[in-house]
């Protein structure tokens, strides 16, 4: 499917040059104003004209029919206006402010002129000057008209179906009752008479509630529902399958997960020593919870990005401590973006990384392609991305620990009496890792070395007299308000080169609205509000989609974090939007949405095999059958415990890690998670997940990529997951621990083999099954006799063999 | 039948390679855009920034400037402690920091004027590794195995033979958004190479038994769901399994190399760490069909990173120097070098100056790698820094252009070896990256 996905969508390239921002904003300097002074333009001749022509002119010369980037440099004007950045090349008397000094310094490592050459040092140095000196220049002739600056057709943007309003189609009417009773079925079935497909047969009772039972809970139905749904035959035994399952404590484990998939949960930061963050996980069981409590989704979202501010409202701390908290652990949705480096002096990425999880995650259009030009593809110039990129420029970010300031920053407190002293101890030690920084970069002065040296253990000394008293504090990974104030564009995603300030804002094709001049704050509180406005066309359909996915296998777009020009389009778009309608008018309800397609016929289809619909339609886009899957990787794991019962129901707190105050980690000796420490028999979900290292299991199935939207997971099928099965310690562990609950019931074979059977497959072996496994019961006590397995271990050894046999095998590890 | 075959004998026929190459897998070999010069990739990645002018750059002028107390740019100059000389046919100078390696310089092509984009440890491993010193990315070697696939399916078609976990860890061998199996598989020389490789079932009867098992229930599950691939890829996944439980340790075995062979090497019989053993494997790994190896010397700390004291660059290369010779003359003699690209290369450089009074920082401006076999040409430098080796002064070799090159060895124009993800092609080289038409041969 994913595969699918990736090939199939059609390569809408639509030719067109880089980047944007109008060039009338462009600092221009008037190129008439002075009389030039005969040295300087003697300079010009002797040092820079032959330089400029030598190294520039081959590709930035209005001779040329379409000059790179659209600069002249063989112009004094077209110098001062620069190219389609529009920002200028030259800045008289500013070579800082000079791109064409930063290019060819390569001061910034994507904007490095000439192409494959370094100029020389002297070069470098006689262009310094020359700038420095007012950049004289003789050259009078006008530039030809600025190429122009690319940009979008709105009119003709606004059409591409994901940027229209969404819509309430009326349901068709279709031939069969059986598929008339939901709307949801009605417009699939019109769908596959359309496209003369014949859906598969109602599937049966065993398969459907092994289905159901593992998309709303990720845990195998026990062979008593199994067979209390088989005897239940009124016409409501479904839909009370569905409501019990919505309503268990495992719904929410299984289904915060699928956020955290799109969020990119992860308990590290992300930095080169990758520090630990275990207030992160308060957010993965707020996650949990609101799932659990059927969060509206607008609210859920409005949490998330902005529920520090929402909980500074009407005295909550007061009123609901329990509700303030929560809000403010909301926000670790923004905390969670990854960090970079071992300073944390890269921001300007993990704003990034905001933005582009905002963006493909809850938008569904990829934003953060904007970074360093105008998005190629879709309606979202570089201003917008910068206008957004304003909003969480102006939002304190906590810091986990770097390498350089191992210590945390800005974590919010979650009791509202110790919020003072949280911050106090946290200045305490941050200042103290700043000063040692400065003193060992020389930043400040002292007499002599030994001086230096006793300046700096002295504060060595405090930090760790601080560290020890260090109070345990309970604290969130939550953001919190800075100063409002707009952003620069940085030319090539580049901070060294800044362009034009942009107010902040929204994306311009969502509606374009500006954080209001009077808003003191980031203005998140704002972008909330726009992104769960109901007239934003994106928000609604992008989620309901992924829940269908979540359901189905496959979103009626097949590509759920871009619903761009290069996306999929819908396969049935006023489904989408018939679903997009009842999400908001139901109050964002998602169980109220899961409840609509669980309950449709579409969802209870048979997964069989049809060679005529194979030939029109073989990805089953049109879903008339049901799409057999691999359990996932939590499914797998869940599953292992839950059948041989090792399984801790419990919900987990914070991961073991060591405490805080002994971490110092670095570069060279990064947190690296020793498995057999964070070793727990909790659910899937629970498991500590580093950002730079993946969990080897989680990994080995296909898990969710903790640095980037996992949208779709490409199920695999590798050698390697087999050597699992066959080889894996934790895997053999669960077998044999199911071995001795089916021996432990029965006492002869026939009994044991049909209880396990039932166990893991829901139904009784068939008699050929019996046979063989009987049969491959006493080979296997024969083969055990030339082993060290002792006597007595013998039978249960051989037992535990058939269970891993059992646990192996497709039937117990793929979904009809 | 191959299936009885292989579970009833309890013998792994060598058939079952070819079979199983012959259907179609994402794993089967793939023909890449035009004939590629090299079929395979040897990756050698000096792990904490090796210093170029200690190596393959020499610069007898920071040694006059160290001794005069001269400046140049108002900075100190670092003499190196290594001697260095013109070596082989070609001249080229090495210094005795890798005196074996220098003997087969004439088989080198030497790049002196690589560049970088980072000159922080994990950004510039991820960087040498997959282009973007941001954003993880596919790995240079999933790239490779996903534009050619592999020869054997009963090995992991990339192979990362790393004692010690690098900056960035597992990211920089990983597939990313490319499909799982295009990811390097870490071999490690304790008892279990390879997670999970080892039997753990009590006998291997018992396995057998298992297996066997196994298989008839997959089957009898598969025909009721006929004509499901991935059920199919189920039960072949185990064949595999089996097949790489068994192919694994003899290709581990070094039994029947010749005292000659493991001389090359600087091994010891019975030896079953380090690099020489490291090197060994590698030659056995390709000679067995895997698309691409990768060796990595060291890893997050006590590696190349010499701050405080370049003289710590002895005793590494030291590990490093005679096995690496050893691979080059023994891939030669078995007539491999021509069609397996050895890689040779690091993070970034060391800068020319002192940091503290003997140690080096890091230096991404200009450092050195080599390129060996697979259709580049053979003795010559390529690319020159300045006096110090402070600046490139011609060629320089980005390291997009470095990937780019690496590819188009392999048969690939890397502009279009690129994978749809987030509504983007991707490629390793990114929107940059040109081919060094000068080095090949």
């Amino acid at each position: 499917m994913l595969k699918a996905a990736i090939l199939l969508v059609p390569a809408a390239l639509l030719a067109q040059s880089a980047p944007v921002i109008n060039a009338q904003s462009a600092p221009v300097i008037n190129a008439q104003s002075a009389p030039l002074a005969p040295e300087g333009v003697a300079y010009f001749e002797k040092n820079i004209r032959p330089l400029l022509a030598a190294n520039c002119y081959a590709c930035h010369s209005a001779k040329l029919p379409k000059p790179m980037g659209g600069l002249l440099l063989d112009t004094r004007a077209g110098m001062l206006r620069g190219g389609k950045s529009g920002v200028a090349a030259v800045v008289a008397g500013k070579p800082e402010e000079s791109l064409l000094l930063n290019a060819i310094t390569g001061k910034s490592a994507d904007l490095r002129m000439p192409p494959g050459k370094t100029l020389q040092p002297y070069e470098i140095e006689a262009v310094t000057a020359w700038i420095r000196m007012g950049a004289p220049d003789p050259r009078t002739a006008a530039a030809p008209a600025a190429a122009p600056a690319s940009s979008y057709d709105w009119e003709k943007a606004r059409q591409h179906w994901a940027f229209r309003p969404v819509q309430d189609p009326k349901p068709p009417v279709v031939a069969a009752p059986e598929w008339n009773r939901t709307a949801v079925d009605a417009f699939v079935k019109a769908k596959l008479e359309e496209k003369g497909l014949a859906p598969q047969p109602r599937a049966g009772k065993l398969a459907l509630i092994r289905r159901v039972t593992y998309d709303l809970t990720g845990l195998p139905p026990t062979p008593e529902e199994i067979a209390a749904f088989q005897k239940d035959l009124s016409p409501k035994a479904f839909e009370q399958v569905v409501d019990r399952l919505l309503a268990s404590q495992q719904y929410g484990e299984r289904w915060g997960r699928h956020w955290l998939d799109v969020v990119r949960y992860a308990d590290t930061a992300g930095d080169n020593a990758d520090f630990p963050v275990p207030a992160m996980s308060r957010y993965r069981n707020w996650v949990i919870a609101a799932f659990n409590r059927d969060e509206p989704y607008d609210r859920f979202l409005r949490e998330q990005l902005a529920g520090d501010i929402l909980a500074a409202k009407d005295d909550l701390a007061a009123k609901n401590k329990e509700e303030w908290q929560q809000k403010i652990i909301a926000t670790s949705y923004l905390a969670n973006s990854r960090r970079f480096g071992s300073r944390a002096n890269e921001f300007h990425l993990t704003i990034d990384d905001t933005i582009d999880n905002l963006g493909k995650g809850i938008l569904g259009v990829t934003v953060g392609c904007a970074r360093c030009h105008d998005h190629k593809f879709d309606p979202i110039p570089s201003a917008d991305y910068y206008a957004l990129y304003g909003i969480f420029k102006s939002t304190n970010y906590p810091h986990a620990g770097t390498e350089i300031y191992p210590h945390t920053y800005g974590f919010a407190a979650l009791n509202p009496a110790q919020a003072a002293e949280l911050k106090r101890v946290e200045t305490q030690l941050s200042g103290l890792d700043n000063r040692i920084e400065d003193i060992k970069a020389n930043k400040i002065k002292f007499a002599n070395e030994d001086e230096k040296k006793k300046a700096e253990a002295e504060n060595q000394d405090n930090l760790r007299r601080y560290t020890a008293r260090y109070p345990n504090l309970a604290k969130a990974y939550a953001v919190s308000e800075g100063k409002g104030a707009n952003a620069r564009v940085l030319l090539r995603g580049d901070p060294a080169t800044l362009g034009p300030e942009v107010p902040r804002g929204f994306l311009t094709v969502l509606g374009g609205q500006k954080v209001p001049a009077e808003e003191q704050g980031s203005g998140r509180m704002e972008l909330a509000e726009w992104v769960t406005d109901a007239k934003n066309p994106l928000t609604a359909r992008v989620f309901v989609n992924r829940v269908w996915q979540w359901h189905f296998g496959q979103g009626i777009v097949a590509t759920p974090d871009d619903f761009g020009a290069r996306g999929e389009a819908p396969t049935h778009p006023e489904l989408l939007d018939y679903l997009a309608s009842r999400f908001v008018e139901s109050g964002w309800s998602i169980k109220k949405l899961q409840r609509m397609i669980l309950l449709s016929r579409a969802y209870q289809g048979a997964s069989g095999d049809d060679p005529k619909n194979e030939v029109k339609d073989a990805k089953n886009a049109y879903l008339w059958k049901f799409n057999r899957r691999r359990l996932d990787a939590e499914e797998i794991r869940d599953a292992l415990l839950t059948v041989s019962t090792n399984l801790d129901p419990a919900p987990a707190g914070e991961p073991p890690f060591t405490p805080e105050t002994t971490w110092r980690y670095t570069q060279h000796q990064p947190f690296i998670a020793v498995e057999k420490d964070f070793a727990t028999n909790k659910r899937s979900v629970y498991l500590m997940q580093q950002r730079i290292r993946r969990q080897p299991f989680l990994e080995l199935f296909d898990g969710a990529d903790p640095n980037g939207v996992t949208g779709v997971r490409p199920l695999t099928t590798t050698a390697l997951q087999a050597l699992y099965t066959m080889n894996d310690p934790f895997f053999h562990e669960q077998a044999d621990a199911l071995a001795v609950r089916v021996g432990m019931a029965f006492g002869g074979d026939a009994e044991r083999l049909d209880y396990a059977f039932r166990l893991l497959y829901g139904r009784a072996p068939t008699l050929d099954e019996s046979r063989e496994a009987r049969q491959f019961l006493s080979a296997a006590r024969a083969s055990l006799g030339a082993t060290a397995v002792p006597e007595y271990r013998k039978n249960r050894e051989a037992l535990a063999s058939l269970m891993r046999v059992l646990l192996s095998s497709s039937e117990f590890l793929t979904l009809d | 039948m191959v299936r009885s075959l292989l579970l009833g004998s309890g013998l792994f026929p060598a058939v079952l390679n070819d079979l199983m190459a012959a259907e179609s897998s994402p794993l089967a070999p793939k023909a890449p855009h035009f004939p590629g010069t090299a079929k395979r990739v040897i990756f050698i990645y000096l792990s904490g920034g090796a210093s170029h002018v200690d190596s393959f750059d020499p610069k007898p002028m920071l040694a006059q400037y160290d001794r005069e107390g001269k400046t140049a740019n108002n900075r100190k100059m670092l003499g190196s402690p290594w001697a260095s000389k013109p070596h082989g046919q070609s001249g080229i100078e090495v210094t005795d920091l890798f005196p074996h390696m220098a003997e087969c310089v004439d088989d080198l092509c030497v790049i002196r004027g690589m560049r970088g984009d980072h000159n922080d440890h994990f950004q510039a491993t991820l960087g040498i590794h997959t282009g973007s010193v941001t954003f993880k990315r596919p790995s240079v070697g999933s790239w490779v195995t996903y534009g050619l696939g592999t020869e054997n399916q009963n090995l992991p078609c990339f192979v990362v033979l790393a004692p010690e976990m690098p900056y960035a860890g597992s990211q920089i061998w990983s597939s990313d958004f490319l499909p799982g199996m295009y990811s390097g598989t870490r071999i490690t020389s304790g008892p279990e190479p390879v997670p999970d490789l080892n039997r753990r079932a009590a006998s291997p009867e018992l396995q057998k038994l298992e297996l066997s098992l196994l298989e008839r229930f997959n089957r009898k599950h598969a025909q009721q769901h006929a004509g499901d691939p991935m059920l199919d890829a189920r039960i072949k996944s185990y064949e595999t399994a089996f097949g790489m439980q068994m192919t694994m340790p003899k290709v581990l075995d070094l039994a029947k190399e010749t005292d000659a062979t493991l001389k090359l090497y600087g091994l010891e019989r019975g030896a079953t760490t380090g690099f020489g053993w490291q090197c060994l494997v590698a030659r056995r790994m390709v000679e067995q069909g895997v698309r691409f190896v990768e060796l990595i010397d060291v890893g997050s700390s006590h590696n190349w990173d010499a701050h405080s004291d370049i003289h710590t660059h002895a005793p590494l290369a030291k590990n490093i120097d005679l096995p690496i010779a050893g691979l080059l003359t023994d891939l030669k003699s078995r007539g491999m070098l021509k069609d397996t690209l050895v890689v040779f290369t690091t993070e970034f450089g060391r800068t020319p100056n002192p940091e503290g009074t003997v140690g080096r920082g890091h230096y991404n401006r200009a450092f050195s790698s080599w390129l060996a076999g697979g259709g580049v040409k053979a003795g010559i430098a390529y690319g020159k820094t300045d006096e110090f080796g402070a600046k490139i002064v011609e060629n320089e070799c980005h390291v997009h252009d470095f990937h780019a090159t690496i590819l188009h060895t392999l048969g690939f124009d890397h502009t279009k070896l690129t994978f749809r993800h987030a509504g983007r092609d991707y490629r390793l080289t990114d929107v940059a990256g040109n081919v060094v038409q000068a080095i090949l041969a």
